[in-house]
């Protein structure tokens, strides 16, 4: 069950400010890793809550975040639709896909789960792949970034662009948070953890899990949103699997279910990225190399494992000095 | 007015060729403790199975507070009042006491799907939470997590659960299944301790406790209902001594 942590906000404000600081003292470069972070941090968020909470390995959360940006730029590129109502409405098309793909695959588990998932990611990776009218493979240029000149924000100046960002991941990370506190995500918690007995509790389980996904598809179309506008352009690319798969390596590197420990994971992952492959063409097989060894030292992720040893300090200094009773709450 | 709380009609199931509960009927009123007691394999189990929503019976009516029930699946017989205690542990292993009896509570009170308030704040819930703890004697051990805590403290938290969701009408499967001589008379208490507009079907095998709290014993014996009576008549009575003293069929 999901509780905000002194230890947690004091890691999610190190890291704003860490990424902050990165974009404001360097290059244009720098700032184009740091968005590169933020809009894997907040696909990592949006599969964290399904994945860790949930227990619902899904592999189409490239897609969610796919269908978002392909639905904004569509409305305000192809359609010339104002750019907030139409970032809505990307919003929108997401969180319908995701539902629908949460919905159908509602009663399934494990290994079955992760294999519709994928299988829903690829069909809609497949579908903007050949439309012609969508520029097939290439995808399409021509989008715009919201503007934000009435109150005196450039937003196509880099700082500024990545600024905004750190804004939206803070708001992501603040909204996933309060809602996995309330009784919608502690219930997700639980029938993560026994399914039929928040049934026998009265729980129309399969229900709540579909509202999961489709609540996961608003925070991943997030990510798709700032994706579009980031580049100006958009291309399938956003949908295929592996983005799916970058986007858990991040959760596991990182600490399943702890919402923080996505933000970490996506920190080391593009830095680690851009820094070994100054060095060499296999950075791949580095990163493989580290996230075998997540793996193996328990699982619980960098930050996790951080927050495990922290919670055992801290639990060994509260029995020598409060004997009972702590509410932790 | 009604006057049963759960009212069966020749209820049946069978698995294939195999019979497990035939023709049975029973009447229960509101408030009432019912003692199921029989042998093993006497389909006292798959009978709450049948109850509860979790099975599909192949034949009968059942009728919870004079409404049908019996094509309604387990989570709308939860929501209807039906709650179970299981015979083998069925928790929330990973979680605390304190936060397996707030999921229990968040969906009786209907909070499970409330988005933006964070539970364990909400003062309904920690009242029904520290209600719940005191009956089920786990005030205490609030914050352990289940998976470390004894068998005895689960045992308890599985009808705490079922509790929580404020019954009209709980199925406790063995309670003190596996528990020693103390934690029986715990039971015991817990169980004379309850509301009255709590209407209990109890399976038991401990006969101090069954007999010390039923109002009415149903006894069942190859999935047919062989005697129904006071515990003082079951006490008696000669077809229930040979099933338990298992001098077999042949009396008749």
């Amino acid at each position: 069950m999901f509780y905000q942590t002194k230890l947690r906000s004091i890691t999610l404000i190190a890291a704003l400010i860490f990424l902050a600081c990165y974009a404001s003292f360097g290059s244009y470069f720098a700032r184009e890793i740091v968005v590169e972070i933020i809009i894997l941090a907040i696909l990592a968020i949006s599969l964290d809550l399904c994945a860790g909470f949930g227990g619902m390995v899904s592999l189409c959360h490239g897609a969610m975040m796919g269908v978002a940006a392909y639905g904004f730029a569509i409305m305000s590129a192809k359609l010339g639709w104002p750019l907030f109502p139409s970032a809505l409405i990307g919003l929108f098309a997401a969180v319908v896909f995701s539902g629908l793909v949460g919905w159908v695959t509602s009663r399934t588990n494990g290994i079955f789960f992760i294999m519709a998932t994928l299988a829903f990611g690829q069909m809609a990776y497949t579908f903007f792949f050949k439309s012609r009218w969508l520029g097939g493979d290439d995808g399409f240029g021509g989008i715009s970034r919201f503007d934000l000149s009435m109150i005196g924000l450039e937003t196509n100046d880099s700082l500024v662009f990545t600024y905004i960002g750190l804004v939206i991941l803070l708001l992501a990370y603040g909204l996933t948070a309060i809602v996995m506190r309330s009784g919608f995500g502690r219930t997700l918690s639980g029938i993560h953890v026994n399914e039929d007995r928040m049934k026998a509790l009265g729980v129309n389980t399969a229900a709540h899990r579909a509202k999961a996904m489709a609540f996961s598809g608003f925070i991943a179309g997030l990510a798709g949103i700032i994706a579009a506008q980031h580049t100006l352009y958009i291309s399938p690319e956003l949908l295929i699997w592996t983005t799916s798969g970058e986007a858990l390596i991040v959760v596991i590197l990182g600490g399943l279910g702890t919402l923080v420990g996505p933000i970490i994971g996506a920190i080391l992952l593009v830095l680690m990225k851009h820094e070994i492959s100054n060095y060499t063409d296999y950075w791949h097989a580095f990163i493989g190399l580290v996230l075998i060894f997540t793996v193996l030292a328990g699982g619980r992720g960098v930050f996790g494992q951080i927050e495990y040893w922290f919670n055992k300090l801290t639990q060994k200094h509260q029995s020598t000095t409060k004997p009972h009773g702590d509410d932790h709450a | 007015m009604v006057t049963t709380m759960l009212e069966v009609k020749s209820l049946s199931k069978d698995f294939g060729g195999l019979q497990v509960i035939h023709d049975l009927s029973l009447s229960v009123t509101p408030g009432e403790r019912r003692v199921i007691l029989g042998p093993n394999g006497a389909g006292k189990t798959t009978l709450f199975h049948l109850l509860a929503g979790t099975l599909k019976p192949s034949n009968g009516e059942i009728f919870l507070d004079g409404q049908p029930i019996s094509t309604y699946d387990a989570v709308k017989r939860a929501r209807l009042g039906i709650a179970r205690s299981y015979q083998k542990n069925n928790l929330f292993e990973t979680l605390t006491i304190r936060e397996n009896l707030m999921l229990a509570a968040a969906a009786a009170l209907g909070k499970s799907t409330h988005m933006f308030k964070d539970t364990s704040k909400h003062a309904d819930i920690r009242q029904r939470i520290d209600e719940i703890a005191e009956q089920v004697f786990l005030e205490d051990q609030l914050d352990q997590t289940v998976a470390t805590a004894s068998y005895g403290n689960r045992r308890q938290l599985e009808v705490g659960l079922a509790l929580a969701t404020r019954p009209k009408l709980l199925l406790m499967d063995e309670p003190t299944s596996g528990v020693g001589p103390n934690m029986i008379d715990r039971f015991h208490r817990l169980l004379e301790q309850l509301p009255r507009d709590i209407t209990v079907l109890i399976i038991e095998h401990d006969m101090d406790l069954a007999f010390g709290v039923a109002d009415l014993i149903t006894v069942l014996n190859f999935g047919e209902k062989v005697f129904e009576g006071t515990p003082t008549d079951t006490r008696g009575n000669a077809t229930v001594r040979d099933i338990y003293l298992g001098t077999g069929g042949d009396h008749a």
